[in-house]
């Protein structure tokens, strides 16, 4: 028997630089661990992470490059904060973000030709928010009047949003296919007007300065606004809810419009800054599963969205550009390996942070009652 | 057992039934119990006495060995036992009756007195059983129908499964953890029965209670704490009501009684009326065929045994449920069915029985849970909202690190208090609430703070708000209300003014014999 017993505490205060260092110390941990993996297949971990991190973060266009893959994670990671904290999870952000760049490349298809990009691009924006929120709609009117498990609701909706987008594109001659192509089909590319410009010679867009508004707005929203605090206590306790008289299904439904909304504009950002048409192939990245990771390591809070979000984007640019190394090649899933191993440290970490662990001695006396023994000294 | 060469009386001196010899507990943040010394001799009925919070139930947790202690010791006639779990507890003959029942529902009488019993046969031999739950039942004045399922059993009922489990295993020791708190007097006089029967047999019992009558009547020796330590041990005969409360409160109090000055006007305007109430749910009949009347400046106090229709009651005046039939008015607006929105508006304040989780919302701050009830715009005004519990912390003296931090934090008493300065904020004022529904306002609260919130509404009757108080607390009801009505099954079996019942007609009533009831 081991002589020690271990027993988690709740913690009755949480310090406010736990929600800092839990999600710091994961990334060590999950460095750490991944290291140790390196190592056993050959590779040096100094030379890996080196070359990772120059690839992702310390140069120019390494850095570029991962914030603008972090312009969609942003917003599918809002799009699970805002439910997620509320318990309410939609793991269908993937299949909204395809409903937003079908609705956005749509738009700008069909509306933008000839705008300035601040007015075209902004018309794809809303009608991907709209799509998006649409693709959200059943499952959010599923679980409000008849409990429906958004998990399942949202999940099966993907697989639909993914198919059809498919659809359009290879297997109909819909109005989003490019009708010059025949041998590979392609999406048609969207209008200039509907385009964001990008920022010198990088491949950053415009769309960040958007993104980060509505950031702000989302953090405004959730902290300042009637809306947001319905959402706090609906979240919290449905019972307090129903007593204060604050309609739980209508939250439930504002929260889920919002997260699709959210999640669909990661799509129309992705076909006015990078994709510039319907494209499966490369809408198709899992951006809406990865903005569960980011929304989880920012423990909901939409600055911290914005941090992990690069952070992510840089480990999944460095995951192609460490093919790129000399001599053995580092598989590309080592990135992938790292996303993993950070979010499971995460997980482990939110419980020492809500807990503390207690190390107590075992004592082995014991002792029982002799009760012969009692009456032969009365 | 060799003790028939000593006298009848007198049993070994240093060797108590069981002894808790200087034990300390700490949880995080909390003293719970400071080098108590406790004990109980062989055939007598111990109480301890204390205020919620004063560590009685920790020390009992100690006693059956739900809890280690930190230092100091336990002893069993005698011996020094190290009790890692209750049922290495029951292996020593202590076994703990809890507040909260461990029953199986599903399960039967005679299951659930077997479940998890080392001793049990892995095959069970069901008459055996049933035999002996029966000869058990009547040595100790103890009737269950062994064969009954748990579910179909009333609370009083289930408190003697629990007790005939505990016997069933050859518990010598019984700590029974508040049994009266669920009891209606007639069931409180059968308990008293059984506690008698059992030390008659030369068992021990810990009576744990606050409430100082019962005390008086059932215990040979009672400990008082307060703040984890013990105050006082006395014989009950040597003592009395007043001098124990002195020492669970560490200061005389009055239980006074108290009417409001302008209850019997007639010409005062109703505050809170609900008219024919009808509520089922799930087939079950909630409210049957209910009207309430409360006037301005008046208490109308609801007694009755939990699980009789209080709670929907109080949430079907509130707004909170609407009711199948009938009406709702909150002083002169008909609100049926409107929400709660539309009866706080009318001028209604309602402070729910489970203040954490349903009048509190835990993971908010102070600050928002102040906003919870009141009108929101579009931006929420957090500033008046923290200077509106700024204000409460002083004034209502709450504990608390401030008004940022989580309302899960508060203890019973103090999150009581929070709920009560946000309902009752602007109290008197034109567009203050007019009328209170407040249900179970002290219970688990300390002496001190109860007569605390007693006070707040006494307050609000003179200041001419209609309150509608729900207790299971009998002697709150009637020390504090103009008129009293009864439920009983989901319908008011027995009403009149407070002064003109007399106790054993509202027991009665509580119990199902009031008038009309057969």
């Amino acid at each position: 028997m081991i002589p020690f017993q271990f027993r988690l505490e709740r913690r009755l205060e949480r310090k406010w630089w736990y929600g800092v260092l839990t999600p710091v110390l994961s990334v060590v941990a999950a460095l750490i661990a991944g290291g140790i993996f390196l190592s056993i297949e050959g590779f040096n971990p100094w030379t890996v992470y080196r070359e990772l991190f120059e690839a992702s973060f310390t140069t120019r266009f390494g850095f570029t490059d991962s914030v603008t893959l972090a312009i969609p994670l942003i917003l599918t990671g809002l799009s699970a904060a805002v439910v997620f904290r509320m318990n309410i999870f939609n793991i269908g952000a993937e299949g909204q973000l395809y409903f937003g760049a079908i609705f956005g490349s749509w738009a700008g298809l069909a509306l933008a030709d000839g705008m300035p990009w601040v007015i075209g691009a902004m018309i794809v924006l809303v009608a991907s928010a709209i799509g998006g929120a649409l693709w959200a709609a059943p499952a959010a009117l599923f679980k409000a009047f008849f409990g429906t498990s958004e998990i399942i609701t949202t999940l099966m909706l993907t697989f639909i949003a993914l198919f059809f987008m498919r659809y359009l594109i290879f297997g109909s001659d819909s109005y989003w296919r490019d009708p010059e192509t025949t041998n590979f089909p392609q999406g048609r590319r969207v209008p200039i007007g509907a385009r964001f410009p990008l920022w010198s010679d990088t491949r950053l867009h415009w769309g960040l300065v958007v993104v980060l508004l509505i950031v702000v707005l989302v953090w405004v929203m959730i902290r300042y606004t009637r809306v947001g605090f319905d959402m706090n206590v609906v979240g919290s306790s449905e019972t307090s809810a129903r007593y204060a008289g604050i309609s739980a299904k209508r939250t439930v439904i504002v929260a889920l419009l919002l997260s699709g909304g959210l999640a669909g504009l990661a799509g129309g950002a992705e076909v006015a800054g990078r994709a510039y048409a319907l494209d499966p192939n490369g809408l198709e990245l899992g951006l809406g599963f990865t903005g569960i990771v980011v929304a989880a390591l920012a423990r909901y809070n939409p600055f911290g969205v914005v941090v992990v979000a690069v952070f992510i984007a840089g480990l999944q640019n460095a995951g192609v550009a460490l093919q790129g190394l000399p001599g053995d090649r580092v598989p590309v899933e080592v990135s992938l390996m790292l996303q993993g191993a950070i979010l499971l440290f995460a997980i482990g970490g939110e419980v020492f942070s809500q807990n503390r662990l207690k190390i107590t001695r075992t004592s082995r006396r014991t002792t029982t009652v002799d009760g012969a023994a009692e009456g032969a000294t009365a | 057992m060799s003790d028939d060469q000593s006298g009848p009386e007198t049993t070994p001196g240093p060797a108590a039934a069981i002894r808790a010899e200087s034990v300390t507990k700490r949880f995080p943040g909390v003293l719970a119990n400071d080098r108590v010394d406790f004990h109980v001799e062989v055939g007598e009925v111990h109480t301890l006495l204390g205020e919620n919070g004063a560590g009685k139930s920790t020390l009992a947790a100690m006693l059956c060995g739900l809890y280690q202690p930190d230092q100091g010791q336990i002893l069993r006639a005698g011996s020094p036992v190290h009790l890692r779990s209750p049922r290495e507890g029951l292996h020593h003959g202590i076994g703990m009756v809890h507040q909260h029942f461990r029953l199986v529902d599903r399960f039967t009488v005679a299951e659930n007195v077997v479940l998890g019993d080392p001793y049990q046969a892995s095959l069970l031999n069901q008459r055996e059983i049933d035999g002996r739950v029966g000869e058990l039942g009547d040595q100790f004045g103890l009737p269950v129908e062994p064969r009954a399922r748990i579910s179909d059993l009333t609370v009083g009922q289930r408190q003697r499964v629990e007790i005939v489990k505990m016997l069933y295993r050859g518990a010598d020791v019984l700590l029974l953890d508040e049994p009266t708190a669920v009891l209606t007097p007639p069931e409180v006089d059968a308990l008293f029965e059984t506690v008698r029967a059992m030390i008659a047999v030369d068992k021990a019992v810990v009576f744990i209670s606050h409430k100082l009558g019962e005390v008086m009547a059932i215990s040979d020796r009672v400990t008082v704490m307060r703040a984890g330590v013990v105050t006082g041990e006395v014989a009950t005969a040597d003592t009395s009501p007043r001098h124990l409360a002195e020492l669970m409160v560490g200061r005389p109090v009055e239980v006074a009684t108290r009417r409001g000055s302008h209850a019997d006007d007639p010409d005062r305007e109703i505050g809170i009326a609900g008219r024919g109430l009808k509520l089922s749910q799930g087939g079950q009949v909630l409210i049957d065929d209910v009207d309430i009347e409360v006037r301005r400046g008046e208490i109308l106090g609801i007694a009755g045994v939990a699980g009789n229709g209080q709670r929907p009651i109080a949430r079907a005046l509130a707004g909170v449920v609407p009711p199948d039939e009938g009406t709702v008015t909150i002083c002169g607006a008909e609100v049926t069915g409107k929400g709660p929105k539309a009866a706080r508006r009318a001028g209604l304040a309602f402070v729910p029985e489970d203040r954490l989780g349903t009048g509190l919302v835990p993971d908010l701050s102070l600050t928002d849970n102040m906003l919870l009830t009141r009108p929101r715009g579009f931006f929420v005004d957090r500033r008046s909202a923290r200077a509106e519990v700024a204000e409460a912390i002083d004034d209502y003296e709450i504990k608390t690190p401030g008004p940022d931090a989580e309302a899960r934090l508060l203890s019973g008493g103090n999150a009581q208090k929070v709920l009560l300065a946000r309902e009752l904020h602007g109290l008197g004022e034109p567009d203050g609430p007019q009328a209170l529904v407040v249900s179970s306002p002290t219970r688990g609260l300390d002496i001190g703070a109860a007569e605390f919130v007693r006070g707040l509404l006494h307050e609000a009757r003179e200041k001419g708000a209609a309150v509608l108080v729900i207790s299971e607390d009998l002697d709150e009801v009637r020390s504090l209300a103009d008129r009293v009505a009864v439920l009983y099954r989901g319908s008011i079996a027995l009403e009149g003014q407070t002064d003109d019942l007399d106790l054993d007609e509202i027991g009665l009533a509580m119990a199902g014999f009031g008038r009309g009831a057969s």
